[in-house]
């Protein structure tokens, strides 16, 4: 707030507050390492007995780790792609493109952010098991190829911040819309899109509710449901618990450190998703 | 073609994808589940008209406390509780990210760090450090005098005198809510960069301290974030479903205590498969969400303040 030098008080609230918040994330990680013995015979001991990295291959072992990282690479490779493409197609409509009802079907899409997820789930899920998707990753990846109002407003709000010069330079080349947005406009928004990329990324691995409805064979359960499965099959192996969920978390650790930036911006800049 | 009605039929190409999702995903299903709300509908055999039937008995449960009365009140219980903590705790750690000090961005780091732990993780964290018997928490309880806690397995609410220092498992679930309380704390963290220095400097020059810096700068110049995260985490908080089944195990379970609408929604459609019940509590909750929501805008014009609106 001001720039005087702070009290030593301030470092101390911070390192307290910083300790909070980090102790569960590091508690996790700690005792993921911990021999099973020790986790019930001394639970609170700071520091593992010994640093047992095989509970990490006992829990890849416990449950068809591979084949869920295989479905869940696939769900969220298949969503971003639907979401990049359909998005910044949408998005350069209403942006750049000058046509009648625009305004009106703008106003819609951001209502439909609004609207609760209750109101469709049941007759969407009926509509996809009668197309024939359900029990399939398709159910979930499909949908992404229709466009998101987040996403949409996202890269729409991008593309206003292109010159309109650039397109206009475009059309003197003779390029048509379809080459403004190919040629200009989508190499210009390498950085929006990539927020796009990284928030759907992070969504589709999270996502829980979604196979929980639509998949019904552990073949197709991506990572996030087969953790889930998980726990309640292995409810008193604590240490593969831990680990697993230590490794189910850790890519998107890994993914935020190296794009902190574009992570915070997008936040900051949209409100919120993830 | 003219140009006119060329550019028109460019605009809906580009938009279309969005179209057919509009029409397939949000038009069809609004309209077929206030449609099913007046059915009686198993999926086993088609809609059959009943009339306003899942709407009254979803008026008695209100009366009786019973099934969707239950899941409004841990609903109503768990938003009012955590969006206003939520609020607080974003403002605070905003404001200590704001102090001129070393090392920020390590802090930041690390107050941000568990709102990006996915939620299916987190939960699993948490039944464990919450655990009654062998939880770190209690034991953390313990060793300062407190009583332990029974957490996600316990019924009991932090309301009523004689339970007052009992947490059960919709406070167990606002402890985690706030845990992840990250994003909002970015987007205070945004905003307050953005408050102009001359603000603060013509406070000082009034007098002010830093707590009334604090009230009469910091906050109304936050307030529209204010109001983003009160309609947001009122929003989500009606929303909350993942958390809630994983730690249940999808039941909602002990004494339906952490039965969330969310969760009794799905229950209804999905285990008894009674949809027509269900979509009729989803057209509650979106009639619900719309006017508290219109009723928030309405009250903000008292109390958001927007910088350079000229008013």
């Amino acid at each position: 707030m001001s720039r005087r030098k702070p009290h030593l008080l301030a470092y101390a609230l911070l390192v307290v507050t910083a300790i909070v918040f980090a102790f569960p994330l590091m508690w996790m990680v700690l005792s993921s390492l911990k021999p099973s013995t020790q986790l019930v015979e001394d639970p609170y001991a700071f520091l593992p007995r010994e640093w047992r990295w095989s509970n990490y291959v006992e829990a890849v072992q416990a449950m068809p780790y591979v084949r869920y990282l295989r479905n869940t690479l696939l769900l969220a490779g298949g969503s971003v792609l639907g979401t990049v493409l359909s998005c910044s197609l949408v998005a350069y409509g209403f942006a750049r493109v000058r046509w009648r009802g625009r305004n009106m079907l703008f106003g819609i899409l951001m209502a439909t952010m609004l609207l609760p997820w209750h109101v469709t789930m049941i007759p969407r899920f009926l509509l996809l098991r009668e197309l024939g998707l359900y029990n399939s990753l398709s159910a979930l990846i499909v949908p992404t190829f229709l466009g998101d109002a987040f996403f949409i407003f996202l890269l729409r709000q991008f593309f206003l911040t292109i010159p309109e010069e650039l397109s206009e330079a475009g059309r003197l080349d003779g390029l048509g819309e379809w080459g403004i947005f190919s040629r200009i406009i989508m190499p210009l928004s390498f950085p929006a899109l990539t927020t796009v990329a990284l928030f759907q990324f992070i969504a589709s691995w999270n996502d829980f509710s979604g196979p929980l409805l639509y998949l019904s064979d552990p073949d197709k359960f991506p990572l996030a449901y087969g953790l889930e499965q998980f726990v309640s099959s292995y409810a008193d192996q604590t240490h593969l618990l831990l680990a697993a969920a230590t490794l189910f978390t850790l890519p998107i650790v890994v993914i935020f450190f190296f794009t902190q930036r574009t992570f915070l911006q997008g936040i900051a800049t949209t409100g919120l998703k993830g | 073609m003219s140009a006119n009605f060329r550019r028109n039929l460019t605009g809906f190409a580009f938009v279309s994808p969005w179209l057919i999702g509009l029409g397939l995903l949000f038009v069809y299903p609004f309209a077929a589940s206030l449609y099913w709300s007046f059915c009686r509908y198993d999926l086993l055999s088609p809609p059959e008209f009943i009339g306003t039937e899942h709407y009254q008995r979803l008026a008695s449960e209100i009366a009786t406390g019973e099934g969707f009365g239950k899941a409004i009140w841990n609903t109503g219980y768990f938003a009012l509780l955590s969006v206003p903590l939520s609020i607080a705790i974003g403002v605070g750690l905003a404001t200590m990210l704001s102090w001129n000090v070393r090392g920020q961005a390590v802090y930041r780091t690390l107050f941000f760090l568990p709102s990006v732990v996915p939620i299916v993780a987190s939960s699993v964290l948490w039944i464990w450090l919450l655990d009654p018997r062998d939880g770190i928490l209690n034991r953390f309880l313990q060793s300062v005098s407190l009583p332990s806690q029974l957490w996600f397995k316990g019924a009991t609410e932090a309301m009523t005198p004689p339970d007052f220092l009992d947490f059960g498992s919709k406070d167990a679930l606002v402890l985690m809510s706030l845990w992840g309380v990250g994003n909002f704390m970015v987007i205070y963290l945004a905003a307050m960069g953005d408050i102009p220095t001359q603000l603060y400097e013509a406070a000082e020059l009034d007098g002010a301290g830093r707590v009334r810096k604090f009230w009469h700068v910091t906050v109304p110049t936050l307030s529209p974030v204010i109001f983003f995260n009160l309609v947001m985490g009122m929003i989500q908080s009606v929303q909350a479903f993942t958390q809630v089944y994983i730690v249940s195990e999808g039941t909602g379970e002990p004494a339906s205590w952490s039965l969330m609408l969310s969760l009794h929604l799905f229950l209804s459609a999905f285990q008894d498969l009674d949809m027509g019940y269900a979509s009729a509590m989803s057209w509650l909750l979106f009639v619900f969400l719309l006017v508290s929501t219109a009723l928030l805008f309405r009250t903000s014009r008292h109390w958001v303040h927007y910088q350079g609106a000229g008013r």
